[in-house]
């Protein structure tokens, strides 16, 4: 499959797709369309097929071939699933969904009282058990950790009203949140140039020889098609004017 | 002028656009080849944590994105990999992401050749599994009653480079790539449960939030984003795509803090002439 | 009929989320076979709850194209793409690669699905900069210290920004930009989260809570 064709087919179909979703930037039209709900298609269709030859077949299919019979159970609890377009019989999808529910909830809970609750607030008040041999820096650094997080968690905190020293410490969280979501969105810029620096980097490569210059070639065919549209718009336009005023 | 300056800042967002793509194309062809002068602390213990493995010891790889994240993860995870191999370490790789085993596939054609690593002997990939609680706390139980076949459909039971593997009790760690909250899941499931030793590679819009991990040692490492890859090539001694990439993000960087800082210095100059 | 419509149903969530939460305290050798059973069943439940969006997507486009209703000519790339998957995937019983060389579902996923998947997230790149030009405004003392947090981040986070940082500050003798990053993610970013964290946890412990005793039902549909 992977010869000199598959490759330059290959090639011209992602830089093609990769363009005409960028087109969108531009303005909408029917080319970023196309590649949008080939998009939907396209990721249902690899998750069908993943979960086909890496769960349905292995996990269910060929272990009740070999006498596992009791997995029959989740087979049908996960059909089941499916009866919710069926509004008649709609209610049987609640025998998959609350199996799935208290598995879920009754896994989680446990688990999470354990990280991210017990383990924080020790992980907050651990540190000054130490602080006999704590340097002043460390000492500041944790002291704003643990005053830090009793503050954010005061303006969370709904039940009581907002006023004197709880809205004092409450204004202070709101400090904490701004520089977590500041650094945050420095952080968000990175991860979104990132992702665009792939694409252009995919187009790159695509531009040469190897891929018989799709990029170049096909950025051109778009702005042609632009350009053609706008002309034919504008003419369009001319004429609904000129029959409107005869 | 004051017009001007109102009409610069209700600017066609498309001229931005268009500056944006310049700047960032423009480092792809010409790279200006400044290296990064730091390493953050978090990257060097993701390092010395593979570094201070011992030969032939057992580590899962979590390769947890797909192709949207995919220029800020899949170098981490190449480096991870190359770096596991590099300490002869034996490798699973898993995969609760639908869209990741195309990615891992491409690691699979590259990585092990370069490093001559042969498949069931010193590294196995795991089918994918929609459901990571399920697959966590099974394999605290017996890993082959969560992974029964790898990803070709082998019976994993026997593989050579299974020997002596049923728990986690007999892995030396976790190495998880990923984009959504799946680390927070090894962290909780596997790694704070059962005493097992997680580091981690993420993106940068993730990375802040582990920072209550790392101070807790629940996480003994991470990487953040296309930085971390970058710092983490480096110390690896073999710079990729982390490095070009985090070179090719120079000038739009730059480009975003001219344009908060024009856009406000110009709100400024327009309320002082009201 | 309402035993078996709800009470069972309920019966079910109570059961399973006990004794699911059981095995964690209790690590006996039947609450781990009983985990382990739910484990291999969970996988394939959940494997099939993805029919859900499936079948509501492609019913949702089919309808669309019989109806001729706007745009129903882009619906058909719906399922073409479906196809362009499905199809090859079968044909090579879902591997990507055949000794070392991909198959038609590995020339699927590398030339079609990636590059989708890929621009779709890349094209927010664009609105990042149309943000930071047109609504990062700083009007405020929160506002001030948001911006000062993501400046330093998103100077400190390249090459030439850290180069920047040393040629023009660098004289003072004062911390390195990558410093003050550092202690921007291990002090006041650590007592955020963890703030933010606690908060999430209690309220993901209370939903558990009322899943498991039936308080919580909005999943189980109208009665």
């Amino acid at each position: 499959m992977e010869n000199s064709l598959s490759v330059i087919l290959g090639g011209w179909l992602s830089a093609g797709i990769t363009i005409f979703l960028f087109s969108f930037l531009y303005k909408d039209n029917p080319l970023f369309k196309i590649a949008e709900h080939l998009y939907l298609g396209v990721g249902m269709g690899w998750w069908f097929i993943v979960l086909l030859y890496g769960t349905w077949i292995p996990k269910a299919y060929e272990p009740f071939m070999q006498g596992e019979y009791l997995l029959i159970i989740p087979v049908l609890l996960g059909i089941s699933l499916v009866t919710q377009f069926i509004p008649r019989i709609s209610w049987v999808s609640r025998y998959g969904f609350t199996f799935i529910m208290g598995y879920g909830a009754g896994l989680v809970l446990p688990l999470n009282l354990a990280t991210d609750f017990m383990a924080q607030i020790g992980g907050t008040i651990k540190p000054f058990a130490a602080i006999a041999s704590m340097s002043a820096g460390e000492f500041i650094n944790y002291f704003l950790i643990a005053a830090g997080a009793v503050c954010v968690l005061t303006y969370f905190y709904f039940s009581v009203e907002h006023k004197g020293f709880i809205k004092k410490a409450s204004n202070i969280g709101i400090y904490f949140l701004m520089i977590y979501f500041g650094a945050s969105f420095g952080n968000t810029v990175m991860a979104r140039f990132s992702l665009l620096y792939g694409r252009f980097d995919m187009l790159y490569d695509f531009s040469g020889a190897r891929y018989a210059f799709a990029t170049p070639v096909i950025i051109l065919l778009t702005v042609c098609f632009f350009v053609y549209r706008h002309i034919a718009d504008k003419k369009k336009a001319g004429i609904t004017k000129t029959a409107k005023a005869e | 002028m004051k017009d001007r300056l109102r009409r610069f800042l209700n600017i066609d967002r498309r001229w931005l656009f268009l500056l944006l793509s310049v700047v960032m194309i423009w480092p792809i062809i010409h790279p200006s080849g400044i290296a990064g002068r730091t390493t953050q602390q978090s990257v060097k213990d993701f390092y010395d944590f593979i570094e201070n493995l011992k030969e032939n010891d057992f580590v899962i790889l979590g390769v947890d994105y797909d192709p949207s994240i995919k220029p800020e993860l899949q170098p981490q995870a190449v480096a991870a990999l190359r770096h596991l191999f590099r300490r002869n370490v034996r490798v699973c790789i898993l995969t609760f992401i639908s869209g990741a085993p195309g990615l891992i596939e491409e690691i699979k054609q590259t990585v092990p050749q370069e490093a001559g690593k042969e498949y069931g002997k010193d590294y196995v990939v795991m089918a994918y599994n929609p459901n990571y609680m399920a697959a966590m706390t099974q394999m605290s139980i017996d890993f082959y009653k969560a992974y029964e076949k790898d990803a070709e459909g082998n019976t994993v039971k026997g593989m050579p480079v299974m020997k002596g593997i049923n728990t986690y009790r007999d892995m030396a760690g976790v190495v998880e790539i990923t984009g959504t909250g799946m680390l927070d899941a090894w962290v909780a499931y596997v790694g704070d449960k059962y005493n097992v030793p997680i580091i981690g590679g993420t993106t940068a819009i993730s990375q802040l939030g582990y920072g209550p991990y790392l101070q807790n040692r629940q996480l003994l490492g991470l990487l953040g984003g296309m930085r971390g890859g970058s710092e983490y090539e480096t110390l690896t001694g073999r710079k990729d795509k982390a490095t070009s990439g985090i070179d090719a993000l120079n000038l739009s960087h730059m480009l975003v803090i001219i344009l908060i800082l024009t856009s406000n210095i110009i709100l400024l100059v327009l309320k002082e002439k009201n | 009929m309402l035993i078996i419509k709800k009470y069972i149903p309920l019966a079910i969530v109570m059961i399973v989320g006990l004794l699911t939460l059981a095995t964690y305290y209790v690590p006996a050798k039947a609450s781990q076979a009983y985990l382990s059973t739910l484990n291999q069943w969970e996988v394939i439940v959940s494997g099939f709850a993805f029919l859900l969006g499936l079948i509501s997507l492609l019913m949702t486009h089919y309808k669309k194209i019989v109806r001729h209703e706007d745009g129903w000519g882009y619906s058909i790339f719906v399922f073409l793409g479906f196809l362009a998957v499905v199809i090859p995937g079968i044909i090579s019983h879902g591997a990507q690669a055949d000794n070392g060389t991909l198959t038609s579902l590995g020339w699927s996923f590398r030339y079609l699905y990636n590059p989708l998947a890929s621009t779709m997230f890349a094209v927010l790149a664009f609105y990042i900069v149309s943000t930071a030009f047109r609504s990062f405004r700083i009007k405020s003392a929160q506002a001030f210290v948001l911006f000062i947090a993501a400046f330093i981040l998103i100077l400190g986070n390249v090459p030439a920004g850290q180069m920047l940082w040393d040629t023009l500050l660098g004289w003072t003798g004062c911390c390195s930009i990558s410093d003050i990053i550092q202690w921007i993610m291990q002090v006041p970013s650590v007592a955020a989260k963890r703030g933010i964290m606690i908060g999430i946890t209690i309220g993901a412990v209370v939903t558990s809570l009322k899943i498991i005793f039936g308080i919580e039902r909005q999943y189980m549909g109208r009665d």
